[in-house]
């Protein structure tokens, strides 16, 4: 236990364990009952009454639910302890580098020379007093909120000449603003999704459930015991491996977790493996993610092959070049904190010879500084007007590339290389934040009960893939985070469109998803790495709380999801519908709602990028007009829903509100949905308080990429100096203006659309469909992607599976059983020759045997005197032979 | 007329067709004894004649001779048992009556 006090980052590995305990537990107890079961003549009843008997019980739910609230109070604990370590030291630094910020454009504009002596001497200060305190911190971040829990390979190469530097597979820890906050996020809509499972799933404790979507051999209803404690162990064993992946301190680890979130979204969506559909659904989305999964390991391969470590510092380290120097001041040099290419070309000969790095904006290799631990920003400057490759060390002595201590002995990587490592782990993202051209799978996977809609593909799993972009994000490159911008922006507005006409509540909900899973790649994209994962925060708590209260509505309905077929349910569900009002209006982005604040953000950013970068200003248009489809396409499902004539009156009439459990989760996420990113002054979208914290985890190389460069050196030329990307700081605060300005108009755009259409009813949709109608089936079947896929991927596979089928059958088979008939014939033939001749052979000589003595026989008369005949006659032949032979002899 | 080894030969062939002629002849027992006996003092006085012509043979003519001898009354002793017995069992020394052996 004190080690908690020392190491509090160990509060959120036994977060993380947690669930995983309590998915043993129901593990094991549920095997004992198996065992029970299936020998309880020889153990006689008791057993099997006490591991459960016939019905299942409500216990593993409520395991599951200590375990998972349990890592609450653990990631709330930590929480606290992490910022009040965190204020203390970095409250003083963040001021100063604000300061420092003010001072120096003060310094660009003034042009008094006594002003500027004054700002100078006060710019000097700020910057002595900065790096105390930041390195005050770092020190007591690795101390007590990183570690290694164990080495699970290590790989050391025998040439090494640095000991220290082997590859090692790890199992870490690694806690910053962001992992704390979402360790928060995730436990705290875990436990309530728990809370809320256990009302929704309550028919699961049946002794017999019957599933009216499948029919038996003799047309009733199937039926099966119920599965409610193997609901729990997977949503254990899933909350494990979310946790596990953001504990993370390496790239392995999150592999695994990936993985394993992977295995357990397989599972969920395929709970009721009875119906054929979520069977296939549960097939596509495991198989969809593989082919991201693919992209991942590839990924994985080349980080591990040329940078030679997983672990995220490790590997920021070397990327990026350091933004302190060895004197800890800030550095103003312009490629601080970038990824520094240019061409290794070799030294001249005054200098030592060898290979030398010239710095190059363009330049085919990638220079890796961790490799060189003395090696400084400074030191790949240009320093000579030809350009010439200079590369010096600390002391100024020119070194060359290859005396350089690394275990793959590499210097520098491939730019191309780096980039294709990028893409590849962007890939494994795509696949898993439902990204174009890998979003299909997603909306499938409402063929899963409805908290794990909620929990996995909303809030959580698919969140993992926005995660992992962020966490990664100092090692994409430009060209890399341009396609995640783009990918971002085409998911979007294609899963926006599709959702306004998809009439199953949870399929709009399932798209909505997938469209703001693409404002968030789309933000990291154009460096709001702050916005994208601000936004993902919200956006779990409005979505989870969607999803819900779509739950609450279905099982108010008795499992009746299409919304043509609802209407007029708020007096009977009035909990939920204003509940789910309160994410309608968040994910809307109505001000004071959560989602404003963080749409708010991503606009501001889309739009700082498309001025500076005007080619693409599609980055900004899509966003700001799928913020008005948002709008019009959640207003459109809450009417239907809750508003107008019930459209069913069987529906209706037995339509209820949902017991407690199911309620409170509801009104807990409708309150943070409304409050959970307010800030002061809580009207301005700047200043959501959780935006300030999780920018304190933001990887400076961001700032880097797309900041506003205060200084500019002078021996650097020109074209070297301009950073990836300007979000010019000083428009930064008018074009926020302007984007909030711009996203309310299209968001009121939209509710005023809505309201025609789907409330006043003064514009009749069904028009509006008979006019369009190629638009309308263009979108009710989703852009015709699962058309293209099955056209272009499925079915020649079948065809391809088919002809190999066949071949298998027929070539393969007809082989075998060729060869076989073959070996039946030989066989045949065999047994005639061993009985025909073999046999024959044995009984001639029997035979020839028997007639031979038969014949003998007679020889033997019994009679003495022929015996004696005998004799004397073989005396007499022995001597006629013998004096033949003796008269040759004495003849010869 | 010297008597040569030659004139022993002789002796002892007509004595061993004697033997021989009356062993497959006799229906007696004891008349077929007497033939074997006949026989065997046919080789006694070839091994002797042998013995006496050849000096490298002297000894081991002798010596077979006493042999012979000594086996013929071994043998003589042997087949009277067997005869008297065949003659408790059977009533009779007829030779031709012995064929159980017959194949």
């Amino acid at each position: 236990m004190p080690d908690f006090f020392a190491r509090p980052g160990l509060l959120f590995v036994l977060a993380t364990i947690l669930p995983l305990v309590s998915f043993l537990l129901i593990l094991l107890a549920s095997g004992a009952w198996c065992l029970a079961r299936k020998y309880r003549e020889t153990l006689g009843e008791g057993p099997y009454r006490f591991f459960g008997g016939d019905k299942p019980g409500k216990l593993p739910a409520y395991v599951a639910l200590a375990a998972i609230f349990l890592a609450f109070v653990c990631c709330a604990t930590g929480f606290v302890l992490y910022y009040l370590d965190h204020h203390k030291y970095l409250h003083d630094v963040e001021h100063a580098e604000h300061q420092i910020e003010e001072l120096e454009h003060q310094l660009h504009e003034t042009e008094d020379e006594a002003t500027k002596k004054q700002l100078e001497t006060n710019l000097n200060d700020y910057k002595k007093g900065i790096p105390s305190r930041e390195r005050e911190w770092q020190r007591l971040r690795k101390e007590k909120w990183q570690g290694t829990l164990f080495t699970l390979a290590s790989i050391r190469p025998s040439a090494l000449v640095d000991k220290e530097r082997g590859t090692k597979l790890e199992i870490g820890y690694y806690i910053d603003s962001l992992a704390t906050v979402m360790f928060v996020m995730v436990t705290f809509i875990a436990t309530l999704i728990h809370l809320f499972s256990i009302g929704y799933m309550s028919e699961e404790e049946e002794e017999i459930v019957e599933d009216h979507y499948v029919h038996g051999e003799d047309g009733g209803h199937y039926k099966r015991r119920g599965r409610f404690g193997r609901f729990f162990m997977y949503l254990s064993l899933f909350c494990f491996s979310m946790l596990n992946l953001i504990l993370a301190d390496n790239l392995f680890q999150v592999f695994v977790s990936w993985e394993l979130v992977g295995v357990c979204s397989f599972l969920l969506i395929g709970f009721y493996f009875e119906r054929q559909s979520a069977s296939n659904a549960a097939n596509k989305a495991f198989i969809t993610n593989r082919v991201g999964d693919a992209g991942f390991i590839l990924g994985l391969l080349i980080v591990f092959g040329y940078i030679g470590t997983f672990n995220f510092e490790g590997i920021f380290t070397q990327l990026r070049a350091p933004i302190r120097d060895a004197h800890n001041s800030v550095k103003t040099s312009p490629v601080a904190g970038r990824i520094v290419r240019g061409e290794v070309l070799p030294l001249p000969e005054e200098e030592g010879g060898g290979p030398g790095f010239r710095f190059d904006e363009k330049g085919s290799q990638v220079l890796l500084f961790g490799r060189r631990p003395h090696v400084d920003v400074e030191d790949v400057l240009p320093t000579e007007a030809d350009g010439s490759p200079r590369f010096l060390t600390d002391h100024g002595e020119p070194q060359t590339l290859t005396n350089n201590p690394g275990p793959a002995d590499k210097s520098t990587m491939p730019y191309w290389m780096l980039v294709a490592a990028g893409l590849g782990i962007f890939l494994g993202c795509v696949g898993k934040s439902a990204q174009f051209p890998l979003q299909v799978w997603l909306p499938d996977a409402m063929e899963g009960p409805t908290p794990v809609s909620a929990l996995i593909h909303a809030a959580t799993m698919v969140a993992a893939g926005v995660y992992l972009v962020g966490r990664c994000y100092p090692m994409f490159t430009p060209d890399v985070l341009l396609v995640i911008a783009y990918t971002g922006a085409i998911t979007l507005f294609v899963a926006a469109s599709i959702a306004i006409v998809m009439t199953d509540i949870k399929k709009v909900l399932a798209y909505s998803t997938v469209s703001q899973l693409g404002y968030m790649m789309l933000a990291l994209g154009v460096g709001g790495w702050v916005a994208g994962l601000f936004h993902l925060v919200t956006h779990a708590f409005f979505k989870a709380l969607l999803f819900l209260g779509s739950g609450s509505v279905i099982y108010g309905c008795h499992h009746e999801q299409d919304m043509s077929k609802m209407g007029g349910l708020y007096p009977k569900m009035k909990i939920t519908a204003l509940t789910m009002l309160a994410g309608v209006l968040a994910i809307a982005g109505i001000p004071l709602f959560s989602g404003w604040y963080s749409k708010d953000s991503i606009l501001a950013h889309a739009i700082g990028f498309a001025y500076v970068h005007p080619q693409h200003i599609l980055l900004f248009l899509l966003p700001l007009f799928t913020a008005g489809i948002t709008t019009f396409y959640m207003f459109r499902m809450w009417f239907l829903t809750f508003t107008g004539e019930p459209r069913d009156e069987h529906v209706y009439e037995h339509a209820h509100e949902s017991p407690w459990t199911m309620t409170t989760p509801l009104i807990l996420l409708a309150i943070c949905s409304i409050a959970i990113a307010w800030g002061w002054p809580v009207w301005d979208a700047k200043s959501s308080w959780l935006e300030h914290k999780l920018h304190t985890a933001q990887h400076h190389a961001v700032k880097a990429d797309f900041g506003h460069v205060a200084s500019h050196h002078e021996t650097w030329p020109a074209e070297a100096a301009k950073p990836l990307r300007f979000n010019e700081r000083h428009w930064a605060h008018e074009l926020h203006d302007h984007a909030g300005f711009l996203a309310l108009f299209m968001v009121a755009i939209g509710i005023v659309f809505a309201v025609l259409t789907y409330y006043s009813r003064v514009l009749d949709p069904a028009e509006a469909k008979e006019q369009f109608p190629g638009v309308h089936a263009f979108l009710v079947n989703k852009w015709y992607f699962d058309h293209l896929y099955s056209v272009c991927l499925v079915r020649p596979a079948i065809i391809v599976a088919r002809a190999f089928r066949s071949f298998d059958l027929n070539c393969i088979d007809g082989l075998i059983h060729a060869v076989s008939r073959g070996t039946v014939q030989l066989a045949r033939g065999n047994g005639r020759f061993d009985n025909g001749f073999i046999d024959w052979l044995v009984n001639l000589t029997a035979n020839v045997t028997y007639s031979v003595g038969a014949r003998l026989r007679a020889v033997q008369t019994g009679f003495l005197r022929s015996y004696v005949l005998f004799l004397v006659l073989a005396a007499i032949g022995c001597f006629v032979v013998l004096s033949y032979f003796v008269a040759m002899a004495t003849a010869g | 007329m010297t008597i040569t080894l030659n004139h022993y030969l002789l002796l002892g062939a007509i004595l061993f067709v004697c033997g021989a002629v009356c062993m497959a002849t006799k229906r007696n027992a004891i008349g077929v004894l007497m033939g074997v006996e006949l026989v065997l003092n046919a080789a006694t006085v070839n091994f002797v004649a042998f013995a006496h012509y050849n000096p490298s043979f002297e000894i081991e003519g002798q010596i077979f001779a006493m042999f012979v001898i000594v086996m013929a009354a071994a043998e003589a002793a042997i087949a009277l048992a067997i005869v008297l017995n065949f003659y408790n069992n059977h009533a009779t020394v007829d030779i031709d009556t012995a064929e159980e052996l017959k194949g």
